[in-house]
């Protein structure tokens, strides 16, 4: 039976020429291929603009194995566990909820301003929140920890108000978004009860949005930590301090612990977030 | 009678433990609202200084000398931002390259031997993703010197962890059918890879890279403050200078790239998905 399948296959294969099957006909094939050829050229270009030499490269992997064995093993773990730099720690941790918390407090409004389907005015309103949560997102933390030392001085608070601007912009898109995807009826029918826009906002859409926002908050302080971690190296308090005084210093033995220590709380903090998301998720 | 006194019991018995519960909640509340205050006291009330800060409407002053554009330096921000995109580029298409590996151990039925290389995938991923690009950047920039080449691997390095996550539970989504199917018909590994694995996977990667590639030219405008070239060496030298108009015009210029980042990757997106 098979043979006489193959058969038949050689036998029409004989009669016609296989159709070609592609996805794409030719005007279309065209502009595809151009543009991965325009890619390409603008790749190989950005290699020769930017005078990377790839010779270097290439031999570059061994000399870094060379750098981490001579420079920065063994970290000096002993510096990491004294307590002026676990109180720094600390200060981080409190940093990066207090951001955490002050960025949600006000990401939510944004959130609700910034929701198509629920802003107060479509015209007005919406695209103002929604240029301010992009443009909160769109400067990157260490360039808010700077702005907020210049204005404020060294000390905690411009590291507060750096996680605040970055909580904005990273919880405020994700609030926007998830309160786009909820259900019109319950809103419909709070409106049908001549509430007003914040009656409706607490009583038909919060409800639906309680969990995930939860979820995003846990989330939202995860990275926050994260990006403690380093706004105290421009000066905004935390243990970034410490990490960019032993740069400066050339103490690799000391930065390597340094680092070593942000990785585990990173990693602690990590599983705190996942563990508290997996509960949140339950309690749907 | 004692069905009526058994249900006023019950109701009172509800009465209790819900208010049982609330004192609870409300104890609860009190003290994260104590712990709350205690933090803002210690980070914001004792570690500032006041002095310096001096009173509302000196702040406001050193606000003001940010506002303004400075335009003479706007024809300076074309070379840098230019700079930016690339490193952000490459940075992206290394990032992808060193995926592969981290991608094929870290999908746990593609995974080739679970116990061992698994674990040393996530390691991978988290270690990339928990240590900062500035952090990143400065271990380069001691490795291979100042220059676009540190930022580059500094780029790559920081988003092997989110691509190779994303791209490694896509893996572990896909139907398993047409791997069936492929091989029903006799096809070896590397086509089964080809014709069933990666048509499945491929529009979610490639979205995730592109999200990606976004998310590093808002990175690599910033990796100039540690030596890797870009935007960030124009803020720094203007923020060192007192050029305070200079600095919102190198924010605004930062603002404007990635706008045309989400631009881009719009068309993009809409083009191959």
């Amino acid at each position: 039976m098979a043979s006489s399948a193959t058969t038949h296959r050689h036998s029409q294969t004989r009669r016609e020429s296989p159709r070609e099957w592609r996805r794409f006909k030719f005007p279309e094939s065209l502009y595809r291929w151009a543009g991965v050829l325009l890619g390409l050229v603008f790749l190989s270009y950005s290699i020769i603009y930017l005078n990377i030499p790839l010779e270097r490269f290439f031999t570059m992997f061994g000399r870094v194995g060379a750098l981490i064995t001579d420079r920065y093993y063994p970290p000096e773990i002993d510096y990491v566990t004294q307590p002026e730099y676990l109180a720094s720690v600390w200060e981080t941790i409190q940093m990066a909820y207090l951001g955490g918390m002050f960025g949600m407090a006000m990401a939510i409004p944004l959130g609700w301003f910034g929701s198509y389907n629920m802003t107060p005015h479509r015209r007005f309103v919406y695209p103002l929140a929604r240029f301010v949560t992009m443009s909160t997102r769109s400067v990157h933390e260490t360039i808010w920890a700077i702005l907020f030392v210049t204005i404020l001085g060294f000390g905690m608070m411009a590291g507060v108000l750096a996680l605040t601007m970055f909580c904005i912009g990273f919880a405020g898109k994700l609030f926007a978004e998830e309160i786009e995807a909820i259900d019109m009826g319950p809103v419909e029918a709070i409106r049908a009860t001549g509430a007003s826009e914040l009656s409706v906002m607490v009583y038909a859409v919060f409800p639906q949005v309680r969990v995930a926002f939860t979820g995003i908050g846990i989330y939202t302080w995860d990275v926050a930590f994260r990006a403690a971690t380093v706004v105290g190296f421009f000066g905004a308090g935390g243990m970034g301090w410490y990490l960019k005084r032993n740069v400066l210093q050339i103490e690799t033995l000391r930065v390597s612990a340094i680092l070593v220590s942000i990785v585990v709380l990173v990693l602690i903090a990590e599983g705190i977030s996942a563990w508290a998301r997996a509960r949140v998720a339950k309690a749907k | 009678m004692t069905t009526a006194e058994a249900t006023a019991r019950e109701a009172d018995r509800i009465i209790a433990a819900r208010s049982r519960t609330k004192l609870m909640h409300s104890a609860i509340y009190l003290v994260v609202l104590a712990f709350v205050l205690w933090s803002v006291k210690t980070t914001i009330v004792d570690d500032t200084d006041w002095a310096r800060l001096g009173s509302l409407a000196d702040v406001l002053e050193s606000i003001s000398e940010f506002v303004g554009i400075d335009w003479g330096l706007v024809p300076n921000l074309w070379e840098p931002a230019i700079e930016t995109i690339m490193v952000a580029t490459l940075g992206t298409l290394l990032g992808v390259i060193v995926c592969v590996p981290a991608i094929w151990f870290g999908a746990l039925n593609i995974t080739p031997y679970a116990p061992i290389t698994y674990p040393l995938a996530r390691l991978m991923m988290t270690l990339s993703r928990s240590i900062h690009e500035i952090v990143w950047a400065l271990f380069f920039v001691a490795a291979v010197g100042l220059g676009a080449l540190a930022g580059v691997l500094a780029i790559a390095v920081r988003s092997v962890g989110f691509i190779a996550k994303m791209s490694a539970e896509a893996i572990e989504d896909l139907d398993p059918k047409p791997v069936e199917a492929i091989r029903a018909v006799g096809g070896s590994d590397f086509q089964v890879f080809i014709y069933a694995i990666l048509p499945q996977v491929l529009p979610a990667m490639i979205s995730v890279i592109i999200f990606e590639w976004e998310i590093n030219i808002r990175r690599s405008s910033v990796l100039g403050l540690v030596g890797a070239g870009g935007l960030g060496l124009v803020f720094f030298r203007q923020l060192n200078t007192f050029n305070h108009p200079g600095v919102s015009t190198v924010i605004l210029a930062i603002l404007v790239l990635i706008l045309f980042g989400e631009f881009v990757s719009y068309y993009v997106r809409k083009a191959i998905i």
